[in-house]
């Protein structure tokens, strides 16, 4: 058991995670309908007359309009899904995008949560090794008479299972 | 009616008023009874505390009464009440505009406090109660005086009106209105009683341990309420809004999903301060972002600055919650600075590789995902007051930022389950993750098998597997120990919810990654097919009252059952709601919708299928989450929160 659970067989396994995810990422997901493509384009523009919605959930006038025009561009085949965004925000401008764009004062949506998440890690190993530095004592001999004891009884508690 | 006519209106304003007087005179006598020490005054304080709730629950039946005999004399009946309107509908139309709901928080508020004063009757001289109590009362006053001012369900409407639209056609359409609000708002309130107690703690400077425990089961209850609210609510999309999925990252759906972040933190990291004394002031900030975060989210969400398919017409309550999130989170952070070497944490983390490492990893990826729905959600606020301009942040842009959060949390689920406190070996945990990561390479063999694509959702497959045999591990050494008590308390009934997190997870991995879906027109007596189903439009149903007008087109589905995706004509608002149909398995759901106008004579219709898999599994897990937070509740084999982290196990003992 002791070498089933060794370093080799963690690598192995890892392997296998790599190789099915090569698999699985690599090859072709099948066709889209053509109404897979309305729905993936429509989930990106924003209905506006409505408050919020997408064209894709709303089902007012407007974005019934915008989902008859979407459909037109995917029927024509002669655009990507990106121009056919891109065409639509040029009609009704930016403010029909539900994906702000990553220049000027917009981009600040996309680097706070990245400024935070390093501040928050940088915080967190900034902590540990403060901690580290504190805790460098030696157990004392009472401490590890109690642990021998713990150790020897009912090791039922679940909480450090 | 009966002679009352009318008698709602003034019944229910001179409820609010009384209760508002209770709450005033019980916060006054729980304040000045703690403070001088006087028991006399504090036995005062549950008179006050039942005459509030008393007063809340009149006012409440008051609306029903108005509602039920359509009292047409008030303000509020007009706009969401109707002669037409069906007697359950009815009954729930109080809470479906911003009034009503603010009356079934006020309701429900006062109900907790009654019973925090009845729980606590014989330690109300206790100072850390008294001042709990206290401000569980002031929150009260609070939402009394917005129901007799800005919010005032009560208020006179307008001479001669003899009926009314009815609540919004969206919320007259199916049963999980009765349950979605008050579940959700049983979230919400609960999470005032564990922030009064740390008040409590605050004031009387008992920033302990004693306070957490004394809260932890109504933390874990609310969090509990919030989670099922949550459920229902995307369940309740999915049977009503036709579009076919659960979560639109709507603001008002934010707004329940912030605090529910912010709160499933707390209840994870404060393990560490109970089992360990750390993290006192992270612990406090967290239950403060929660409790202030729900009062946010109903300012950016009734107030009328966000637009919002929930959100509720423009009014003056603003101001009024704005103003109150502000006192409270000033009043928070002074408490917090006040007590600040009081709250000085007298341990360290030995590891980072140890459970309260993880804890705080976990910690630190529910913040930030907290801050970036936060941030989405005001963002085209803070875009209008700087440059004057119109922004919309929409799914995409939560989508693209949830995805690498959903799965960093996932892959802690698969790791801090098996790590010890204080710290783990690399040895130890080679150990105790074998079995589950060849259950993370099992389900990811085989949903490559099968057919599956995409890395993300591969990887949730996979970290689904691996968490989700790091967490049955769990419980069958806890089973195994201890039979079926292997289930309860906090580390096993933890597990349980774990399980139905990762169902959540690997379901809208599945149903969001790989949904199909087809418009076809359909003609009666012929076959259609689409992804290996057929569909046969077989006829059409009518069904007409003075409310509405339902057409219905008739679909067999699969050459079985006949399922009726329909068209709802509202007469009194001339609206047209979809109504989807859906055909569930445990494999993929069928959800057809019809597309408006339905031309019964032409004997054709357009419909527009989605084959979405693998979403029963989603209410599966959305179950499972309630059933592991009953199970938490429960007290496990453990040690006293209050005894040394060394101290050892009593033999037999049930804390």
């Amino acid at each position: 058991m002791k070498y089933l659970k060794s370093w080799p067989v963690w690598m192995l396994m890892g392997l296998i995670v790599v190789a099915l995810l090569t698999v699985g990422t690599t090859r072709d997901n099948g066709p889209l309908t053509q109404s897979d493509r309305i729905d993936s384009i429509t989930k990106h523009i924003a209905c506006p007359t409505c408050d919020g919605e997408s064209v894709y959930v709303s089902r007012a006038s407007a974005a019934e309009a915008i989902r008859n025009q979407v459909a037109r561009d995917v029927s024509a085949g002669t655009m990507t899904d990106d121009e056919i965004i891109g065409s639509i925000a040029n009609t009704f401008k930016a403010k029909v995008l539900l994906v702000p764009r990553a220049t000027g004062v917009d981009s600040l949506v996309w680097i706070l949560p990245i400024a935070v998440l390093v501040c928050s890690i940088a915080g967190l190993w900034a902590a540990f090794r403060r901690w580290r530095r504190e805790n460098n004592g030696e157990a004392s001999s009472d401490d590890v008479a109690l642990v021998e004891k713990l150790l020897a009884e009912d090791p039922t508690d679940e909480d450090n299972v | 009616m009966l002679g009352v006519e009318g008698l709602a209106g003034p019944l229910g304003r001179a409820a609010l008023f009384v209760g508002l007087i209770g709450a005033f005179f019980g916060m006054i006598a729980a304040v000045t009874g703690t403070r001088n020490e006087d028991e006399k005054v504090l036995r005062l304080v549950p008179r006050f505390a039942t005459l509030s709730c008393v007063a809340a629950i009149s006012a409440f039946a008051a609306m029903e009464w108005a509602m039920i005999t359509r009292d047409f004399s008030l303000a509020y009946v007009q706009k969401v009440g109707s002669k037409s309107t069906p007697a359950l509908y009815n009954f729930t139309a109080v809470w479906s505009a911003l009034e009503g709901s603010i009356l079934l928080w006020l309701l429900i508020l006062t109900c907790l406090t009654s019973g925090i004063v009845f729980k606590y009757r014989t330690r109300i001289t206790d100072p850390m109660v008294g001042w709990a109590v206290a401000a569980m009362f002031f929150v009260g006053i609070f939402f009394f005086i917005l129901t007799l001012g800005p919010a005032n369900p009560f208020a006179v409407g307008a001479a001669g009106v003899l009926d009314g639209p009815g609540p919004n056609p969206l919320l007259q359409n199916h049963i999980l209105v009765v349950f979605h609000p008050p579940i959700l708002y049983l979230g919400y309130v609960g999470m005032t009683v564990p922030f009064a107690f740390a008040i409590g703690a605050l004031i009387t400077g008992r920033v302990g341990e004693g306070w957490l425990v004394e809260t932890r089961r109504w933390a874990l209850f609310s969090w509990g309420f919030l989670t099922l609210g949550i459920i229902l609510g995307s369940w309740w999309s999915y049977e009503v809004l036709g579009w076919s999925g659960v979560w639109a990252w709507d603001p008002v759906e934010n707004a329940s999903f912030i605090p529910w972040l912010t709160g499933t933190a707390y209840i994870h990291s404060v393990l560490v301060q109970e089992r360990r004394g750390m993290l006192r002031v992270w612990n406090l900030s967290l239950l403060v972002s929660t409790f202030s975060l729900t009062i946010l989210g109903t300012f950016l969400t009734r107030s009328g600055v966000l637009n919002s398919v929930h959100a509720f017409s423009d009014s003056n309550i603003g101001p009024y919650l704005l103003s109150f999130f502000a006192i409270i989170v000033v009043v928070s952070v002074v408490l917090i600075g006040w007590r600040g070497q009081k709250l000085h944490s007298p341990g360290t983390i030995d590891s980072p590789l140890s459970r309260e490492g993880a804890f705080l990893a976990n910690n630190v990826i529910f913040s930030v995902f907290a801050f970036v729905v936060l941030l989405g959600t005001v963002f085209p606020l803070i875009i209008e007051a700087l440059q004057n301009r119109q922004l919309v942040v929409g799914e995409p842009f939560f989508d693209k930022l949830a995805v690498p959060v959903g799965l960093t949390l996932l892959f802690l689920m698969c790791i801090a389950p098996v790590l010890p406190w204080r710290k783990a070996s690399g040895e130890l945990l080679a150990n105790r993750l074998f079995w589950p990561a060849w259950g993370g390479i099992g389900a990811l063999a085989l949903s490559v098998g099968i057919g599956a694509t995409g890395f993300a959702p591969l990887l949730t497959f996979a970290l689904g597997g691996f968490a989700g045999g790091a967490a049955l591990r769990q419980l069958v050494l806890a089973t195994r120990r201890q039979g079926l008590r292997g289930f309860v308390g906090r580390a096993n009934g933890g597990m349980v919810v774990h399980i139905g997190v990762i169902l959540i997870a690997v379901a809208l991995a599945a149903s969001n990654s790989y949904t199909h879906s087809q418009e076809m027109l359909l003609k009666q007596g012929v076959v259609a097919t689409f992804n290996g189903h057929t569909f046969e439009l077989t006829g059409f149903t009518t069904e007409s009252d003075a409310r509405r007008t339902v057409v219905a087109a008739v679909v067999r589905v699969d050459g079985g059952k006949s399922y009726t995706p329909a068209i709802t004509k509202f007469k009194s608002m001339g609206t047209n709601i979809g109504t989807p149909s859906v055909k569930s398995s445990f494999v993929n759901d069928i959800y057809l919708t019809v597309e408006p106008p339905i031309k019964v004579s032409s004997k054709t219709v357009k419909i527009k299928v989605f084959i979405k898999p693998m979403v029963m599994w989603l209410w599966i897990g959305g179950g499972l989450m309630g059933v592991g937070t009953l199970l938490s509740a429960f007290p496990g084999r453990r040690r006293k929160p209050t005894d040394a982290t060394s101290a050892p196990v009593p033999t037999g003992a049930v804390s």
